[in-house]
């Protein structure tokens, strides 16, 4: 690489000009911002185009007086701020108001869906707002800070401006230079000179443009290179995870509290002859609470029989019905109907869509009516045909509460309109 | 310094101002609900432009700034009018405080003894929304308000004199207390003054959005009064179009930070949808009241924000002038959707109905309008006339005589 190119602008006998190379431009510098300005002027006046001016700060009028028309940014800024605004409207309807039905050739992964967020409507502006407003912003910044730098030609890694050594010591700290390129169509190597001399230079130095480009650039180049192959890596990974198989459990990077050293429950541990982790009580011990040996209070059973009443401990009155009416209405009602006559809107919708559903049995037909007490209390603990066991969710007392509940629904189906109190007519004739 | 031609403007302003105060007070036994209402639409309004003038003056000492050097004067001017408005708010708090007549027990319903007897919400929140308390809160706040302005305007027109920077430094150590007591004060002022409208109803982000209007409210002043002021023959050299872009760009940036507020504001009580909060909306939702909610979205917020988006009305004063005539009118109007819109007395089980909008509503308003208005013009003239249009001996002066946007 070649030292810097020099200049009439140094002190004499520093370094050799190298003058081999092509004229790129004339740099003048100048001794403060006001004679700049002034420079700037007559440059502008005299019809260059392609020249630029440097200083080590801004200068307020330095657009003006080099002729620099408004910039188109904000324009630019605008277009892609309302496209943000556009983009944030129909992400939005796209991904949760638009009747997937309408768009069926879209692929399915690319269709929204209908999510029901507070009971809104699945278009409701006012929610739409906050992320409208994001995607505006983000798209202006985005627009403002690239359009920016694609305006100002930059990156802009090297300039052969840069060999200038006049320019690299001092157009950052005190020096204000003025640059006119040869590639001007009113460039004339002398004529520019003696102009830039006259307007009032310190000094008017060339700048040569060599074919080898600086090490620092060739750098800067290897190392961009270099930089976005190994960018390339994460997603090359990724893509061959895509498409290949692998019985490796997953890569697990951040091991937080995952994996101590400790057994658990169902693995092997050697210290034991049966090699479990998870140790067996004693043999004969019961967990508090866990002894359960009231046969008719916990499964309904008499001797080997299902008990036709209720158990001793659970006193049937008002109290204890009300408990199963609420309880039924929780666990029950959603298949069996709150009439218990398996209405409820789980099996209404099971038996339209069909498949291997049974029907929610009427608590109230012939064959419940004739069951004992303990075969319902059975069925409810452990669960018929789709039915599930409920023993494991509710309290044996809260059990026997809904038969009593059941109960009072089959007598009250088939009760007549004579048994009830006189009051309580007059109270349903009105309805 | 205001020549002598203000002196004639400034009395016709004062007699103005009497005359509509006057109307008004003939008008009351019309609508006393109206007259109540009509006042306190004006009251909120013109105390909010003295509030943003109070809020720009403790900001530039806070900031240090010095591209405002050459305005500030005028925004010193406005918060002179505190003292007016003080005792134009007199009435309300007077009524509120000496057993108040019937109708104003429709517009605050906490002051009327036996409703609150029978709401458990107001009782609840009587130790607070009470007559003494009230008169004695508006007290401190004017009081407040008046020292602070009165301090900045004072040493501000001491250094005129003077000359002496060390006043400079002495505005700037107290403008840090100064400006969290001034958010506090506006704060629970809008809280009592207009959130006790409906005092069910809460917000907490209520005292930031009066903030908001009383900012924009105020730079649409003074980019304004600066235009007319050119045109009268002053300030020609001093204000630049600099400094008119500078006051534009805060009245776009005002406009933003209303709608961003108000709609932070509606947003989380439409989403939360709960009746205890979203019953202020419906009211607004209702009859002649939506118009005036659509007329504040497009023109509080819409149409001004796309005109101004530009740096060409910010950069000619004279396209300038419009649009804050313009945005003026839009927080007049955003005073009025606070005060105006209510629910007539609904029958126990019906549907509660919006209140229609009378004929004396809007004269209370329109004469409120101009009596209050005419005092607080004639308030802020007379304080021009007494001093220098622009800080003669602020030591930034020469920073923003020469202040360059690009």
């Amino acid at each position: 690489m070649q030292t810097s190119g020099v200049s009439t602008i140094e002190r004499p006998g520093v370094a050799a000009p190298r003058t081999d190379g092509k004229l790129h431009a004339l740099l003048a510098e100048f001794d403060s911002p006001q004679t700049l300005i002034s420079a700037c002027e007559r440059v502008r006046d005299a019809g260059f185009s392609r020249w630029d001016a440097h200083s080590p700060y801004p200068i307020h009028g330095i657009d003006e007086a080099m002729g620099i028309r408004m910039t188109r940014l904000p324009y630019l800024v605008f277009v892609l701020g309302l496209t943000g605004c556009l983009t944030g409207i129909g992400l939005q309807w796209w991904a949760n108001a638009a009747d997937a039905r309408q768009f069926g050739f879209v692929p399915t992964f690319l269709q929204g869906y209908n999510f029901p967020v507070s009971g809104k409507p699945f278009w409701s502006f006012p929610a739409n707002i906050p992320v409208i407003f994001e995607l505006t912003i983000l798209f202006s910044a985005l627009a403002a800070f690239i359009g920016m730098l694609a305006m100002n030609n930059l990156p802009l890694f090297s300039r052969p401006v840069f060999r200038s050594r006049a320019f690299t010591e001092r157009v950052t700290s005190h020096g204000f230079f003025v640059c006119i390129e040869a590639a001007d169509p009113k460039f004339n190597e002398a004529r520019a000179r003696t102009f830039l001399e006259s307007i009032g230079a310190l000094g008017v130095e060339r700048v040569e443009d060599h074919d080898e480009a600086p090490l620092r650039n060739a750098w800067i180049k290897r190392g961009a290179v270099i930089a976005f192959m190994v960018l390339l890596i994460p997603p090359a990974m990724i893509a061959k995870a895509w498409t290949s198989k692998s019985n490796d459990p997953r890569v697990h990077i951040i091991q937080d509290m995952d994996n101590q050293e400790k057994y658990k429950a169902q693995q092997s541990m050697p210290l034991f002859a049966d090699r479990r982790a998870a140790r067996q009580p004693l043999p004969g011990t019961v967990a508090r609470g866990d002894l359960r040996s009231d046969d008719h209070l916990y499964r309904g059973i008499v001797g080997e029989q299902f008990a036709d009443d209720f158990p001793a401990s659970v006193l049937v009155n008002e109290s204890l019905i009300r408990r199963g009416q609420q309880r039924f209405g929780v666990y029950c009602a959603p298949c069996h109907g709150l009439d218990g006559s398996g209405n409820g809107p789980v099996n209404v919708r099971a038996m339209e869509l069909g498949g291997s559903w049974v029907a929610a049995a009427d608590l109230a037909d012939d064959e419940r009516r004739s069951r004992p007490a303990g075969h319902l209390y059975n069925t409810i603990t452990n669960g018929i045909r789709t039915m599930p066991a409920y023993g494991d969710r509710i309290k044996p007392e809260d059990r026997w509460a809904i038969v009593a509940y059941v109960r009072a629904l089959q007598h009250a189906r088939h009760a007549d309109a004579d048994a009830l109190p006189p009051d309580l007519v007059e109270q349903l004739k009105d309805r | 310094m205001l020549g002598e031609g203000a002196a004639g403007w400034s009395r016709a302003l004062l007699v103005l101002g009497v005359i509509g105060l006057a109307a008004s007070a003939v008008l009351a036994p019309l609508g006393a609900e109206s007259f109540f209402r009509g006042y306190l639409v004006n009251l909120a309004f013109f105390s909010s432009l003295a509030l943003g003038a109070l809020f720009f003056v403790i900001l530039q000492h806070l900031t240090r700034a010095g591209w405002s050097v050459v305005v500030r004067r005028m925004a010193e001017n406005v918060t002179g009018a505190f003292g007016a408005l003080g005792v134009l708010a007199l009435p309300i708090v007077l009524a509120v405080l000496l057993g108040a007549p019937a109708a104003l027990h429709h517009v605050y319903h906490w002051t009327d003894a036996e409703h609150v007897a029978h709401d458990a919400v107001l009782r609840g929140k009587s130790a607070y929304l009470n007559g003494p308390f009230f008169a004695l809160r508006m007290l401190l706040y004017f009081g407040l308000w008046i020292a602070l302005a009165g301090f900045y305007a004072r040493l501000s027109r001491e250094q005129d004199r003077t000359g002496d920077a060390e006043l400079t430094t002495r505005m700037q150590a107290r403008s840090a207390p100064s400006i969290i007591l001034y958010a506090l004060s506006l704060t629970f002022f809008s809280f009592d003054l207009l959130m006790s409208l409906e005092a069910h109803w809460y917000s907490t982000i209520f005292g930031v959005y009066y903030f908001s209007g009383s900012a924009l409210g105020f730079f649409a002043l003074l980019a304004g009064s600066m235009h007319l002021l050119q045109r009268a023959g002053y300030g020609r050299e001093s204000f630049t179009q600099e400094h008119f872009h500078d006051v534009g760009k805060l009245v776009f940036a005002f406009v933003v930070f209303w709608a961003y507020i108000a709609f932070s504001q509606y947003m989380l009580m439409w989403y939360g949808n709960l009746p205890e909060e979203t019953g202020w909306y419906l009211t607004r939702q209702r009859g002649p009241w939506l118009v005036v909610s659509f007329l504040l979205l497009f023109g509080h917020f819409v149409v001004p924000f796309l005109l101004l988006i530009s740096r060409y009305p910010k950069r000619h004063p004279r396209a300038l002038v419009w649009l804050c005539a313009w945005v003026l009118v839009a927080h007049w109007i955003d005073m009025f959707y606070l005060v105006m819109p209510h629910n007539l007395p609904a029958e126990a089980g019906t549907e509660a109905q919006a209140a229609p909008l009378l004929l004396t509503d809007v004269l209370q308003c329109l004469t409120a309008l101009v009596g209050i208005g005419g005092v607080f013009g004639w308030a802020v003239l007379n304080r021009m006339r007494s001093a220098a249009l622009v800080p003669l001996r602020d030591p930034r002066l020469p920073e923003s005589l020469a202040f360059h946007n690009i």
